[in-house]
């Protein structure tokens, strides 16, 4: 075991940090979804025009084809550069992209995958429905077969950025009478289809960045459909994979910068020397470190193994809470300051606010703790 | 970088499981045979880092915790130290207090180590102690009624090998409390059904594999970091300390809790790992101000 990087992998660190100095954008990213969408696609195209989209995903679709250790360096360099969120990019380049490259044709690659990358397109997510939300194998929505076409009815909802997305990844019911997991169908939809309407909806911080999704005979090629009519279930574990894998890659850069401001602002308003508080922070400084300890550990795996160990879903399940014990902490340390927050602030208690999202998006915290419980323990399932 | 063992590290993590679970079984922690130091020794786990054997902290930590999960001797944490920085053979371990020092697993040496301030150090013990058990019924209690003055050990690594080593002992014993935990969970049934099957017990257990997670992997960093001689060991160390302690301690309580009436008895063996982790909490405790030194 050791944790110095080979002297190429310095190189490339150096090459990201030189590039990051020169071009993070000066101005912030706009906080709500439909104001920030011409900068997320701005700073998308300027990553990937400068070879910074796709590290690791294939050349032939505009990626780079690099290790994921370089991912992580990059990845890393660009949380302590502060560059900005990705945004709107987020599902496209986080897992829809992932998910084709991994279960689609090569006509769905050959188009999908580059405006990915190039922040040409914008992918929404409708895995969520008004009754399934944990248990995603209870969705109702349908996509009944219609010749060439399916025809889309139903809801979905919490679909982040639904009212700026190009397309969505869309998980039907597509075969009558067959149960739960069986009988879906992982579908390319197009956002802008006849019989959509989009509700946004707006978040406790004040950020109108997801909605409610209706579908009224939507109709949709059935060549759209990926990894085959029917095998939804296998393409949407793996968009969950990928959702819940790679996400978390660049938090322990974030948290610790987060860490850091919040140990100056404890000093600068005499707060740490309340013990409790002290100790507390000094608790995060020990779990920060962790964090990206069992980060590195983790992509050791996956270059030792080609996959990442089942402990992944631990360290999304720890990244997700020690993240809102130091917004939780953040808070505590303006006192009443906290009461001026208006929506449209970017602040410490939008930050709180919007972090409650951490332990339900993609899976709660329960949900975690079942998946712990059976697959890293064989304690018996309980679902 | 590679923070997962190699293929000659993970054979030894293994073996010495092997050896554990044949020769010094956890249920036999309170009352260990004569003669198992001997063997320990031949293991040689009693020097692992001394300066002749070529092996690194992050191979020792590898099976320390292995080690710690069985509930070995205490007194190996002193002796591998002390074969490090000043060598010697078996030195038992002292936990110096304001007006006496306690020292623990005294038979057969003359010498104890422990962390006296910011130093690591030595002390000669007395002809004559009266060893008896204390709340950590797997290690003999000594206490010497006076404030010694160690011989210190100039380098400061020291101090930190002996914290790296606890640490690991302690993840061993937040693994073992874990597994106990989860094996029971498996097995005793209420309701018609396994009790793991109840979120409210599963949960518990999945806390707890959090915890070995997360302690496990600042031990391997911190393992690295000392001996790659990083500038900020130190604060690595201390890291790997605080939640492998936190880890032991949490899950020795939870796993009493899994157990229902059985666990708060004597004769079952929650208690070991519980007990185990209060003592290991005193050796090199980490404060406050070492985690937050040279932070922004
Ligand atoms: C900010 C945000 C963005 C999101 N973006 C998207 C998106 O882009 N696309 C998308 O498809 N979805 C999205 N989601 C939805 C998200 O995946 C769901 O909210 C999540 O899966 C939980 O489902 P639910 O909200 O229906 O809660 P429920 O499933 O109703 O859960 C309510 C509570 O019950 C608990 N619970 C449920 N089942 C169990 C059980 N078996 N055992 C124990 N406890 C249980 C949950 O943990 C939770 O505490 C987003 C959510 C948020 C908050």
């Amino acid at each position: 075991m050791d944790i110095s990087f080979s002297p190429e992998e310095a190189r490339f660190r150096e090459e990201c940090r030189d590039w990051l100095k020169d071009n993070v954008p000066a101005e912030k990213r706009p906080l709500n979804a439909s104001d920030a969408l011409d900068f997320d696609k701005a700073w998308q195209h300027r990553l990937f025009e400068a070879g910074w989209a796709g590290i690791n995903w294939p050349t032939e679709y505009g990626g780079r084809g690099l290790s994921i250790v370089q991912q992580v360096i990059w990845l890393e360099e660009y949380a302590k550069a502060h560059a900005p969120w990705i945004g709107a990019n987020f599902v496209g380049v986080n897992h829809g992209g992932p998910t084709l490259i991994m279960n689609a044709s090569a006509a769905q690659k050959a188009y999908h995958l580059p405006r990915i990358l190039k922040g040409e397109a914008i992918w929404c997510q409708g895995f969520s429905e008004p009754g399934a939300g944990s248990d995603l194998a209870g969705i109702k929505t349908r996509g009944h077969v219609d010749g060439n076409e399916l025809v889309i009815n139903g809801s979905k909802i919490w679909t982040s950025f639904a009212h700026v997305a190009d397309w969505q990844e869309l998980v039907l019911r597509t075969e009558e009478g067959l149960l739960r997991h069986k009988g879906l169908s992982w579908v390319i939809s197009d956002m802008k289809a006849p019989g959509i309407t989009i509700r946004p909806i707006r978040k406790i911080s004040g950020q109108v960045e997801f909605a409610q999704v209706f579908y009224d005979d939507v109709r949709i090629p059935i060549d759209n459909v990926v990894g085959g009519l029917g095998n939804g279930w296998s393409v949407a574990m793996s968009t969950l994979s990928f959702e819940r894998g790679t996400g978390f890659i660049a938090d322990q850069v974030k948290q610790g910068q987060e860490l850091d401001e919040l140990i100056a602002m404890a000093r600068g308003n005499g707060m740490i020397k309340d013990d409790r508080i002290a100790d507390q922070l000094a608790q995060m400084r020990a779990e920060v470190a962790a964090l990206r300890a069992m980060t590195y550990r983790n992509i050791s795996e996956v270059v030792r193994t080609g996959q990442p160990g089942p402990e992944a879903s631990v360290i999304r399940l720890f990244t997700s809470e020690l993240g809102q014990r130091l917004e939780r902490l953040g808070v505590l340390l303006m006192g009443e300051a906290a009461l001026d927050f208006r929506y449209g602030d970017d602040n410490l208690v939008a930050g709180y606010l919007r972090g409650f999202a951490a332990t339900i998006a993609g899976g709660t915290a329960q949900i975690q703790r079942d998946i712990i419980g059976e697959r890293l323990l064989g304690l018996p399932k309980s679902r | 970088m590679d923070l997962t063992p190699d293929a000659d590290q993970e054979a030894l993590r293994v073996a010495t499981a092997d050896w554990c679970r044949d020769n010094m079984p956890l249920d036999g922690a309170t009352s260990r045979p004569l003669g198992l130091w001997q063997q320990l020794e031949a293991m040689g786990w009693t020097a692992m880092t001394a300066p002749d054997m070529g092996l690194d902290h992050a191979t020792e930590a590898l099976v320390f915790a292995e080690l710690g999960r069985f509930l070995a001797p205490v007194g190996l944490l002193a002796s591998a130290v002390a074969a490090r920085w000043v060598g010697g053979g078996k030195t038992a371990l002292a936990l110096p207090a304001a007006d006496k020092v306690r020292v623990f697993d005294a038979e057969d040496t003359t010498a104890a180590l422990g962390v006296w301030g910011e130093d690591a150090g030595i002390i000669m013990l007395p002809g004559r102690m009266d060893m008896q058990s204390g709340l950590d019924l797997s290690a003999s209690l000594s206490v010497i009624d006076l404030a010694l003055t160690p011989n210190v050990i100039g380098d400061p690594r020291a101090r930190r090998h002996l914290q790296l080593l606890a640490a690991a002992f302690a993840l061993g014993c937040a693994d073992a409390a874990r597994d106990m935990a989860a094996d029971y969970a498996k097995i005793r049934e209420q309701f018609d059904r396994p009790i793991g099957w109840f979120q409210s017990l599963k949960h518990i257990c999945s806390d707890m594999a959090v915890r070995c997670a997360v302690a496990r992997s600042q031990l391997y960093f911190a393992a690295c970091a000392l001996d790659a001689d990083e500038a900020d060991s130190a604060f690595h160390v201390a890291a790997a300390k605080r939640l492998a302690d936190q880890a032991a301690l949490e899950n020795g309580r939870a796993n009493i809790q899994v157990h229902g009436g059985i666990g708060m008895t004597d004769e079952a063996y929650p208690h070991y790992c519980l007990k185990r982790a209060h003592l290991l909490s005193f050796i090199a405790p980490v404060s406050t101000s070492h985690l937050l030194k040279e932070a922004a």
